[in-house]
């Protein structure tokens, strides 16, 4: 459909060596981040908004490094061929999951001001009665600090050994061009599909879900998964439309590929909507008293404008923006509705976790959001761009790479 | 029989789908006009080399869609709020969450049927005459054959158009002339 932007051919391309330009600078934005957001808990009473701010900036952040690696094992999984030439960036996003570990910990420091089922929690007060008694003896079993740290094991344990796998064999490819390192991953990436799936799943049920602990929903886990992976596609098409220059992979990729990144974050945009409207049918049309309050809370008073206001910004701007083919054949542009849809994802989880912190007070902004946001986010795409220094771009000695460069729309 | 009413059409066979595209661009750009291709299966290639403008079938598509949504939500306010009010559990008559998903699948079933009726009517589909089905050796653009047509002149000479796809790679070529549409 459209010729290559440029005549730069795989052969010449070598490893990229220009990472430290970005990635110092982003480590240093981290450490000042986390260090404001850590003085914001230590130092001031607002403890409870720190906390807060920190774990939405960690679940943001985390979800899109899962997020990547989940759509590394799909496209795997569907032994799909034009993605390869944006594979790598996929498996260093997905390589930053180990950093979240270290991240973890400043977590588990405010951990009694997010979770009121913590024992020793000061929000513990609210819950009384007969909320108290389920609480104990319905929910102990599984929200408790010994297994919370038991599945925070498992979780990061699964990410990261299928992020080090999946990483390990493709750059092993760079160097032997081995055909057997491709069968390895196309047959290790869907068995670990379902691993993925299910940690993600109660990852956010323990992250973001148990801040609400009489609260239950089976989709929330999905809802997560929606809105991080349609943020990864975002940080995808920013990346791919940006790694123009010397040695990197934006200078061989296709305006093709760029409207399939398109097409992708149109349908997981519609999917975001679906996912979010299931759940909120489910329990609105039900309107029990032990599912409804949590969305009482957001639907009327203080919280009614942005949820209204959610809806039209994650779901029907985007949307229509998105239906256009023109845009998405432009990389400049589509990557302005990228880093839209980039900010409108931190309101979505803002919407998630904030009024377990204001309740019926409505909207409020704190200062650690921006300093836990820019923390936690430099920190995670240094440690990305560390995975990055020194590599390919691509994968050059995959099988499938002239394939991928080839590729036209059908 | 008058020249008036009879059209008729150059046609040319090639090889590879490959070679078609390549020849209907040149044919383009020689200043040949109202070309079209025909193969078994979609050509990656041939709108851009026939220099098609943009297809109008998103925009039908995105109208039905629309109409399918304002039916929708229409009709269900006028049956559950004013004709027929019914209370169910307690909810407000007008509840839209509740209208969401028939809201939803109409807006899909008006699309797709704009999908479909208007690609027919684009296409000006079911033809069930056209001078083309004249040609016997046509019938291999269904199964294994890439052809181009270019609109002749009724009555003149086609030698040269013949001769410029045969310098194209065109494996055969032929002239049929029918009844106008």
């Amino acid at each position: 459909m459209s010729p290559p932007v440029t005549s730069v051919r795989v052969a010449d391309i070598e490893r990229y060596t220009g990472t430290p330009k970005l990635m110092v600078p982003a480590f240093g934005l981290g450490v000042l981040g986390l260090l404001a957001t850590l003085a914001g808990y230590f130092a001031t009473d607002a403890k409870g908004a720190a906390a807060h701010s920190y774990l939405l900036a960690f679940s943001y952040w985390a979800g899109i490094s899962v997020a990547f690696l989940l759509m590394l094992c799909i496209f795997h999984t569907a032994k799909a061929k034009w993605p390869i030439v944006l594979r790598r960036t996929m498996e260093t996003a997905a390589s930053a999951v180990p950093i979240f570990i270290l991240l973890l910990l400043p977590l588990l420091l405010m951990v009694k001001d997010l979770y009121s089922w913590w024992p020793g929690s000061p929000l513990a007060a609210h819950i009384q009665g007969i909320e108290a008694e389920h609480l104990s003896h319905k929910q102990h079993g599984y929200l408790n600090p010994t297994f919370f740290y038991v599945r925070q094991a498992i979780y990061f344990g699964v990410w990261v050994f299928v992020s080090w796998r999946m990483r390990s064999w493709s750059l092993k490819q760079d160097e032997t061009g081995e055909l057997d390192l491709t069968v390895k991953q196309r047959r290790f990436a869907p068995g670990s599909l379902p691993f993925l799936a299910l940690t993600i799943t109660f990852a956010s049920f323990d992250w973001l879900m148990s801040l609400t602990p009489m609260w239950q929903s089976t989709i929330y886990g999905v809802y997560y998964f929606s809105g991080s992976f349609l943020a990864a596609f975002c940080v995808l098409t920013i990346v791919t439309t940006n790694a123009t220059g010397a040695n990197l992979y934006g200078s061989v990729v296709k305006l093709d590929h760029f409207h399939n990144l398109g097409k992708l974050m149109l349908a997981f945009v519609a999917f975001w909507a679906y996912t979010a409207f299931s759940q909120f049918l489910l329990v609105w049309i039900a309107n029990i008293p032990e599912e409804a309050p949590w969305y009482g809370l957001r639907i009327f008073g203080a919280w009614r404008p942005m949820s209204i206001a959610l809806f039209f910004l994650h779901f029907v701007l985007p949307f229509f923006i998105l239906l256009s083919r023109n845009l998405k054949l432009q990389p400049r542009k589509l990557s302005v509705v990228a880093v839209y849809i980039l900010a409108i994802h931190a309101v979505d989880l803002y919407w998630l976790i904030w009024p377990a912190l204001t309740g019926t007070d409505g909207p409020s902004f704190h200062w650690t959001l921006v300093t836990a946001f820019l923390g936690v986010g430099g920190i995670a795409v240094g440690f990305a761009l560390l995975q990055a220094r020194n590599r390919f771009t691509l994968p050059v000695k995959d099988p499938y790479i002239a394939e991928s460069l080839r590729y036209v729309q059908p | 029989m008058e020249a008036t009413v009879l059209d008729s059409w150059v046609l040319a066979e090639f090889g590879t789908p490959d070679a078609l595209v390549d020849a209907t661009r040149q044919m383009r750009e020689k200043g040949f006009q109202g070309m079209d291709t025909y193969s078994p299966y979609p050509l990656h290639g041939g709108s851009e080399a026939l220099g098609l403008p943009p297809s109008r079938v998103p925009f039908i598509a995105l109208g039905g869609a629309l109409t399918g949504m304002c039916t929708a939500l229409a009709m269900q306010t006028w049956m559950n709020t004013y004709d027929y009010p019914l209370n169910i559990g307690g909810r407000p008559l007008l509840s839209l969450p509740a209208w969401v998903p028939i809201t939803f699948e109409l807006s899909v079933l008006f699309a797709a049927f704009g999908i479909f009726f208007g690609l027919l009517a684009l296409s000006r589909l079911p033809q069930p005459y056209h001078p083309v089905f004249e040609s016997d050796a046509f019938r291999s653009a269904s199964t294994h054959g890439y052809w181009l047509s270019v609109p002749q002149a009724t009555g003149q000479d086609a030698t040269a158009v013949m001769d410029q796809l045969k310098s194209l790679g065109a494996t055969q070529v032929t002239l049929v002339t029918g009844e106008k549409e």
